[in-house]
């Protein structure tokens, strides 16, 4: 049987690294201490990825890219991509910026280029797992000038465009998103395969892209005064159900 | 200077998180002198809801057109720039919601501002707001500068922990201006959950984590939240089980809480899943096992098997509601 062919050939998938979120994280006089850390792909990037090699598998003709903005360390999740379907891997080099702006600079750059225009789709995970700040998607949409939507839990190309569903507080929004696009993904959107020794074997004899990514853009923010949470609080342990509901009664008026 | 408050409107009711943010700022502003607050409410609302929730200072613009009464990133990012460049406004403050999320990144590249995510902000000095956020799985603080003269700031949730202003003088205006285009991407379809009540939304939250054994054994905590008229969440693990969806998870991987209580049952009290219940008011842990590290990070504990536990509790309840 012939597949169905599409008009998104192209889609770029965007991918980080951070630090396990099992590892301890250190602050040592105000400063972050990454060295030691075991450092993984965001396990949004690999929604990220596991959607575009589905709709690769759906529709013939897709081809997908991962780009990683960062240094050669980047090499092991750019491998990864490649293993777990991937067509080409391509380093971004811009330095090691940590602010999302600068970061969403250096991606259009090295996405501009390497598309010589734009990609039908860029997909991105919602968010990198260490600094949370849900920003890179959105600002390297507004930057590249086409429209987008984050957070995305599932995804269905149609003939007009991708319906794009999203969750949001009490319910679920549907949008239709014609491409050009950036979406971002979120939990749900579907369960990324593992990679087999093979494919693995494979990836590592693949050529890695480098793309220039350096910008002058000033940076959106600077992050500083770096110190450990506690989250500790007193407890006092109840006897009973009956003490438990006396104490929040009385001593806290939350009954 | 100009400070612009965003409210979120669902079917419109706006959002208690938008509350929050107005009295915030409210507090925020207070400490210069010549700093002027605005409200944008894009989409119906009760007027007269904004006008007895909303105390201080300020105006508030209602954005009655019908291309506003759902979400659209590109009107909402429109009327949002439209209403800074005509307000002189500086600094944009919003829930950090779904929606604010996804709203937040595109006003500070439309206004070419800094963005401030997830953050909570107080007063430097004078006239000097600073932003704090949290880093790694919510285990290292950390201070947010804006380096640009705009800055939006997307904020963490939390009940305002300013005492609200006496004295009311918010006027309310509504306005009728719509939006040219809906742009791209555009909503198709709005699908509300009815048969549950939002984490997010809720006064008092009863959490399950792995150790609540199944799906099925959610039973229990669905009936005692609906005895205190709560909601339930659950943990990155249950949801991991596939026991509750990705909506209900509660932590820095899935949604940040702030209810008066948080009886957090059968959880283990993993750093990033304390990181998501900072702002809750109360929390009370019920686990098996005295050692683990939830009892830390709770006001009240109960060492027991949850099985037997929450129906005692409810028990109890019972008991306390009926001498009320």
């Amino acid at each position: 049987m012939k597949m169905e062919t599409t008009r998104f050939m192209n889609i770029a998938v965007c991918i980080n690294q951070v630090p396990d979120t099992a590892s301890r994280v250190s602050v040592r006089d105000g400063v972050i201490e990454t060295g030691s850390l075991n450092m993984v792909m965001i396990p949004y990037d690999e929604y990220a990825l596991e959607e575009a090699v589905r709709l690769k598998e759906q529709r013939a003709g897709i081809v997908v890219t991962a780009f990683s903005a960062g240094g050669k360390k980047r090499y092991d999740v750019l491998r990864k991509a490649l293993a777990m379907g991937a067509d080409q891997a391509c380093l971004v080099e811009n330095g090691s910026s940590d602010d999302s702006r600068s970061v969403a600079a250096g991606l259009k750059k090295a996405i501009r280029s390497h598309y010589r225009g734009l990609p039908d789709l860029v997909i991105c995970g919602r968010e990198s797992s260490d600094c949370n700040r849900v920003q890179v998607p959105i600002m390297l949409a507004e930057m590249l000038g086409v429209a987008a939507l984050s957070a995305v839990t599932k995804l269905s190309m149609q003939n007009d465009g991708l319906s794009v569903w999203r969750e949001i507080e009490g319910g679920v929004e549907e949008f239709l998103l014609v491409p050009p696009a950036v979406i971002s993904t979120e939990k749900g959107l579907n369960i990324p395969r593992k990679t087999n020794i093979k494919a693995v074997m494979k990836a590592r004899k693949e050529p890695v892209l480098h793309i220039d990514g350096s910008v002058e853009e000033a940076p959106g923010v600077l992050y500083d005064d770096f110190s450990p949470i506690s989250r500790e609080r007193s407890c006092r342990f109840a006897e009973t159900a009956e003490d438990l509901v006396r104490m929040l009664h009385e001593e806290r008026r939350v009954l | 200077m100009g400070f612009l408050v965003l409210f979120e409107q669902r079917k419109g009711v706006i959002k208690e998180a938008s509350f929050d943010v107005w009295s915030t700022v409210q507090h925020l502003a207070g400490s210069s002198g010549e700093t002027e607050i605005f409200g944008l409410v894009m989409g119906n609302a009760d007027r007269a809801l904004i006008i007895s929730r909303c105390t201080g200072k300020g105006e508030i613009h209602i954005l009655k057109d019908k291309a506003f009464g759902d979400y659209c990133p590109h009107c909402y990012a429109e009327a949002v720039v439209e209403m800074a460049a005509c307000k002189g406004v500086e600094k944009v403050f919003l829930a950090n919601t779904a929606m604010g999320r996804d709203l937040a990144p595109r006003l500070a590249m439309r206004l070419d501002g800094s963005l401030a995510s997830d953050c909570v902000v107080d007063v430097e000095s004078a006239g000097v707001l600073r932003a704090k956020t949290t880093m790694y799985a919510g285990t290292v603080s950390a201070v947010i500068r804006a380096l640009r003269k705009r800055t939006v700031y997307s904020m963490a949730p939390g009940r305002s922990r300013f005492k609200e202003p006496v004295d009311n003088a918010v006027e309310v205006l509504e306005n009728r201006g719509g939006c040219a285009s809906q742009g791209n991407p555009v909503l198709k379809e709005i699908i509300y959950y009815t048969e549950r009540r939002d984490i997010a939304e809720s006064d008092i939250i009863v959490a399950g984590g792995k150790g609540i054994g199944s799906r099925e054994n959610f039973a229990m905590l669905e009936s005692l939240a609906s005895l205190l008229g709560g909601a339930v969440g659950a943990s990155r693990s249950a949801v991991d089980e596939g026991w509750r969806p990705h909506a209900d998870q509660i932590g820095q991987t899935g949604r940040s809480v702030a209810p008066r209580l948080y009886i957090a049952c059968g959880i283990s009290g993993a750093p990033q899943h304390l990181a998501g219940i900072t702002g809750a008011g109360t929390v009370v842990a019920i686990n098996r096992d005295r050692e683990a590290p939830i009892f830390k990070a709770a006001d009240y504990g109960i060492v027991g098997d949850i099985a037997e536990v929450l129906p005692q509790l409810e028990r109890a309840l019972d008991g306390f509601k009926s001498m009320k």
